[in-house]
C-alpha cells in the first residue's frame, strides 16, 4: 500500500526551505525583532499568513494588526519564531485535501489554537526555551503527511480500518516501520530545526517516550493538547480524531495540571 | 464515526474529551443511521482512550442506543472504563440505566453469545444483589461457570486467587440484553439457544439472514438448545416448520435438544417431526457421537444446493474478484502479486500439509464463494499489518485471516456494485486445514488460479 519508497520520495520532494524564511529564522534565533521583520515583509505570503493568523480570535487582539513588524512586536521572539515556522509547514499543504475534510483556514485554525495555546501551557510549565516554543508546529505537519501518503489509499485504508482500528501511524509503521513522527522528524532536520524539536514530536506521539525526562514531560503536555483540540467539534468532523492514537496512560501523572489550566469542568 | 465489527460486537472509539459540543460531531446523522442497521449481537461505545467525559457528552450515545434497541434489540453500552468513570456513568443516569456497563470489552464477549470459548470460570461481583444475580444467569446461560461473591470482603479475598479464575467481573452492570436467538458455532453444527415461551416473536428474533448466510457458507446442522423452552404455540411450530423445509434444499439438518412437550401439544411434536425436525434428549447425545454426526451432516459441510457449475456471469467477473484479492493482499503484505496460472477444475491442492485457508460466500445478485489457500508462513505475513507483530498463535492467525477475507469480500462487493450488481457476503469461515476445506469444495469446479507475492505462493479459488 505504502512502501518506504513512497516515504523517501515524499521527502525528497519537500523544498528546502526559502531563503527569506531561513534569513528570518536566523535573526529572530539571536532576538533581532526589527531586522527579522523587515525581512519577513519581503515574503507577501508570510506577510498575510502572519496577519491572518495574528487576527484570529484566539490571539484576542482588538483591532486588526496588519504590519509585520508590529506583529513580532507583539509576538515576541519564541511565538514570532513559532509563527514563521508555522508558515513553512502550511506550504507543505495539499492543494485540496482528500482524506481528511479540511481546508487551509480551518488548518490555520488548528495551528493557531495549538499554538496559543501551547504558548499558555509553557508559560505554566515555566519554559522560555524558544525551541520547545517552536516545536508545535512540526505537530500539525503529521496531519499534512498523513494527508500526503493516505490520500490516494482512501478506499484501501477504510477498508482495513473497517475491520480494525487502526490509526494511520500504526498502519506506516506496520507497513515500512517508520511512523508519521518519524517523517515529521525528517522534515525538521531537512529545515535545520533544533533537535531538541524532533524529539518533543517524537515523545508526543505517545509511542516513544523520551529518556529526557524534560522532553517526555513536553511530550506529554503536547500529546493531550493535541487531543484536546482534535476533540473540537470542526477537527472531529474533518476526520481528524482518531488519525493517530490517544494514549491515555502516557499522560495520565499531567492529566489533573493540564484539566485545571484549560479550565475543564 | 465507524464502528468496528468483530465477533458479533460493534465497537465505536472515540478518542479524547467527550462533552456537549463534541460528541454530536462524533455521531453524525449519517452515522447514527447507520449505527441503527448494524447487525450484531452488541453495539457498544468503548471509553478508553477517552480522557473526559460528562452527561452530555455521553448523551447522544445514550440517544443512540435506545434507537437502537428500539430498532434491532442489540445489547447496548459502554465498556473499557475504570471505576471512577463507572461511578460517573451510574451518577449520571441513575434514573435511566437501560444501558449495559462492561468494564472491559474481553468481558463484554462473555456476556455475548457469539463468544466461542465456553466454560470460563469466571468470579463475578455486584453491590446490586439483582444485578449479581442477572449476570450469573446470563453468564450460566452462555455456557460458563460463575462464581458469584455475596460481599466486597469476599471479592476481594477470591479475587486475590488471581490462577483461580479465568475472569474476574466487577464494576460491571447489565442493562436490557438482547432477546435475540443465541446463536454459537461448534465444529461444522450451529447451536441456537431458545428459552421460554415461543410465540409469533420468534420470527422476530431469530436471526434469519445469519441462518441464511450458514447455508450459504456450508452449515449443514442446526441445533436449537431447547432445554429452557416452556412451551410453544401455533405460529412458533409454524415458523420451525418452514425453516426445515427451506433448509431442505440444502439438505440441512434441524435438531431440537431438552425440549419438553408437558405444556406444549405433543402433536406439535409429530408436524415437527414430519417437517424432517429430530429431537434429542441431550446435547452430548449429538455431540459426543462422531458417527451420528457425520450422518447428521456436522463434519461435512458440504451441501446439494451449492453444487452447482461456474456460470457465464460468474466467469466474466472473475477479474474483479481475483483483483480485489490481490489489491487487499498486496496492501496487506506490500509485496507485487503476480499471477502464475489459472485453470477451471476441482480444487487441487499439492502438499496440503501446513496449508490454512479461509473463504467467504456471496449472495443477491451473484452468489458464489471465494476460498483462499495459504501456507502458513504466508497467511502469517499477510496477517501481520492487522495483528501488528509476528505470531506463533495458530488460533489468532485463523481469526484475522477471517478478517483479511473479510475485507476481500468487502472490496468484492464494491467493485460490482460499480456495476449495480448487488450482493451481500456471508460470514467468513476459517479452515485450520485442507483436510476441512476439501469436506465444503471436494468435487466443485472452480476457477483456481495460482498467485505469488515474492515468490510467496498461495492459491484462489472461486466456486459456485
Amino acid at each position: 500500500m505504502i512502501t518506504k519508497e513512497n516515504i523517501d520520495a515524499y521527502i525528497d520532494k519537500i523544498p528546502p526551505s526559502p531563503e527569506i524564511l531561513n534569513e528570518t529564522i536566523a535573526l529572530l534565533r539571536v532576538g533581532d525583532l526589527v531586522k527579522a521583520a523587515k525581512v519577513a515583509q519581503n515574503d507577501l505570503a508570510l506577510k498575510s499568513y502572519l496577519k491572518s493568523i495574528v487576527n484570529k480570535p484566539i490571539y484576542g487582539f482588538k483591532n486588526e494588526v496588519s504590519d509585520v513588524g508590529q506583529i513580532f512586536g507583539i509576538l515576541g521572539v519564541s511565538l514570532a519564531q513559532q509563527s514563521v515556522y508555522n508558515y513553512m509547514i502550511s506550504l507543505l499543504n495539499p492543494k485540496k485535501w482528500v482524506l481528511f475534510k479540511l481546508n487551509s483556514s480551518l488548518f490555520h485554525d488548528l495551528q493557531a489554537n495549538l499554538s496559543k495555546k501551547w504558548e499558555n501551557i509553557l508559560k505554566h510549565l515555566g519554559c522560555k526555551d524558544t525551541n520547545v516554543y517552536a516545536a508545535i508546529t512540526l505537530l500539525s505537519a503529521s496531519i499534512i503527511v498523513a494527508e500526503a501518503l493516505f490520500a490516494q489509499k482512501e478506499e484501501n485504508v477504510a477498508l482495513l480500518r473497517s475491520a480494525k482500528a487502526l490509526d494511520y501511524n500504526t498502519i506506516l509503521v506496520r507497513l515500512c516501520g517508520m511512523g508519521l513522527f518519524d517523517i515529521c522528524g525528517e522534515i525538521a532536520q531537512k529545515w535545520d530545526m533544533h533537535p531538541k524539536i524532533a524529539q518533543i514530536i517524537q515523545a508526543a506521539s505517545g509511542v516513544k517516550p523520551s529518556e529526557d525526562n524534560e522532553i517526555n514531560n513536553f511530550g506529554k503536555w503536547m500529546h493531550l493538547l493535541l487531543f484536546y483540540e482534535l476533540s473540537q467539534p470542526e477537527f472531529i468532523a474533518a476526520g481528524l480524531n482518531d488519525f493517530v492514537d490517544f494514549q491515555p496512560e502516557y499522560i495520565n501523572d499531567i492529566y489533573e495540571d493540564f484539566a485545571s489550566l484549560m479550565e475543564i469542568a | 464515526m465507524k464502528a468496528v465489527v468483530k465477533d458479533g460486537i460493534a465497537v465505536f472509539s472515540p478518542q479524547g474529551f467527550l462533552d456537549g459540543n463534541s460528541s454530536n460531531a462524533f455521531m453524525s446523522l449519517e452515522d447514527i443511521e447507520a449505527a441503527t442497521h448494524i447487525k450484531s449481537d452488541m453495539i457498544l461505545v468503548s471509553l478508553k482512550k477517552v480522557v473526559f467525559f460528562n452527561r452530555n457528552g455521553l448523551d447522544i450515545f445514550v440517544k443512540l442506543f435506545a434507537k437502537i434497541r428500539k430498532k434491532n434489540q442489540a445489547v447496548v453500552g459502554f465498556c473499557d472504563y475504570d471505576r471512577k468513570k463507572y461511578e460517573a456513568i451510574k451518577k449520571f443516569f441513575h434514573d435511566e440505566l437501560n444501558f449495559s456497563l462492561f468494564k472491559t470489552l474481553e468481558i463484554a464477549h462473555l456476556f455475548s453469545p457469539s463468544f466461542k470459548n465456553l466454560g470460563k470460570n469466571i468470579l463475578l461481583y455486584s453491590g446490586d444483589k439483582s444485578q449479581r444475580s442477572a449476570m450469573a444467569i446470563e453468564l450460566h446461560d452462555g455456557g460458563h461457570n460463575p462464581v458469584v461473591a455475596q460481599s466486597f470482603e469476599e471479592f476481594t479475598a477470591k479475587a486475590a486467587n488471581k490462577n483461580a479464575y479465568d475472569y474476574i467481573i466487577d464494576s460491571t452492570f447489565l442493562g436490557q440484553m438482547g432477546q435475540k436467538v443465541a446463536a454459537r458455532v461448534t465444529g461444522n453444527a450451529i447451536i441456537y439457544t431458545i428459552t421460554s415461551f415461543l410465540d409469533a416473536d420468534i420470527g422476530e428474533n431469530f436471526n434469519i439472514e445469519y441462518h441464511n448466510n450458514s447455508l450459504n457458507v456450508g452449515f449443514r446442522l442446526f441445533i436449537f438448545d431447547a432445554y429452557k423452552v416452556i412451551s410453544m404455540n401455533i405460529h412458533a411450530l409454524n415458523f420451525f416448520s418452514k425453516l426445515a423445509s427451506s433448509g431442505a434444499e440444502y439438505n440441512a439438518t434441524i435438531c431440537f435438544v431438552g425440549m419438553k412437550f408437558d405444556k406444549t401439544p405433543l402433536v406439535f411434536k409429530e408436524t415437527m417431526e414430519d417437517a424432517g425436525i429430530l429431537f434429542y434428549e441431550q446435547m452430548d447425545d449429538i455431540l459426543q457421537n462422531k458417527e451420528l454426526l457425520k450422518e447428521l451432516g456436522a463434519s461435512s459441510a458440504s451441501n446439494i444446493k451449492n453444487k452447482r457449475v461456474l456460470n457465464k456471469e460468474t466467469v466474466s467477473e472473475l477479474p474483479k474478484f481475483i483483483d480485489a484479492t490481490v489489491v487487499t493482499l498486496e496492501m496487506m503484505t506490500n509485496a507485487k502479486a503476480m499471477k502464475e496460472a489459472a485453470s477451471i477444475h476441482s480444487l487441487s491442492i499439492k502438499d496440503a500439509k501446513g496449508k490454512i485457508a479461509s473463504s467467504i460466500g456471496y449472495y443477491g445478485d451473484m452468489d458464489g464463494m471465494i476460498v483462499l489457500v495459504f501456507p502458513e508462513g504466508i497467511a502469517k505475513k499477510a496477517c501481520e499489518l492487522l495483528i501488528g507483530e509476528s505470531t506463533d498463535d495458530a488460533e489468532l492467525v485463523l481469526d484475522t485471516l477471517a478478517e483479511l477475507v473479510n475485507i476481500v469480500g468487502g472490496r468484492i462487493k464494491t467493485l460490482l456494485a460499480d456495476e449495480a450488481i448487488s450482493v451481500n457476503i456471508t460470514l467468513p469461515r476459517t479452515y485450520q486445514d485442507i483436510e476441512s476445506l476439501m469436506e465444503v469444495v471436494a468435487n466443485r469446479k472452480g476457477v483456481q488460479v495460482d498467485l505469488s507475492f515474492n515468490g510467496d505462493k498461495f492459491l484462489f479459488f472461486l466456486t459456485r
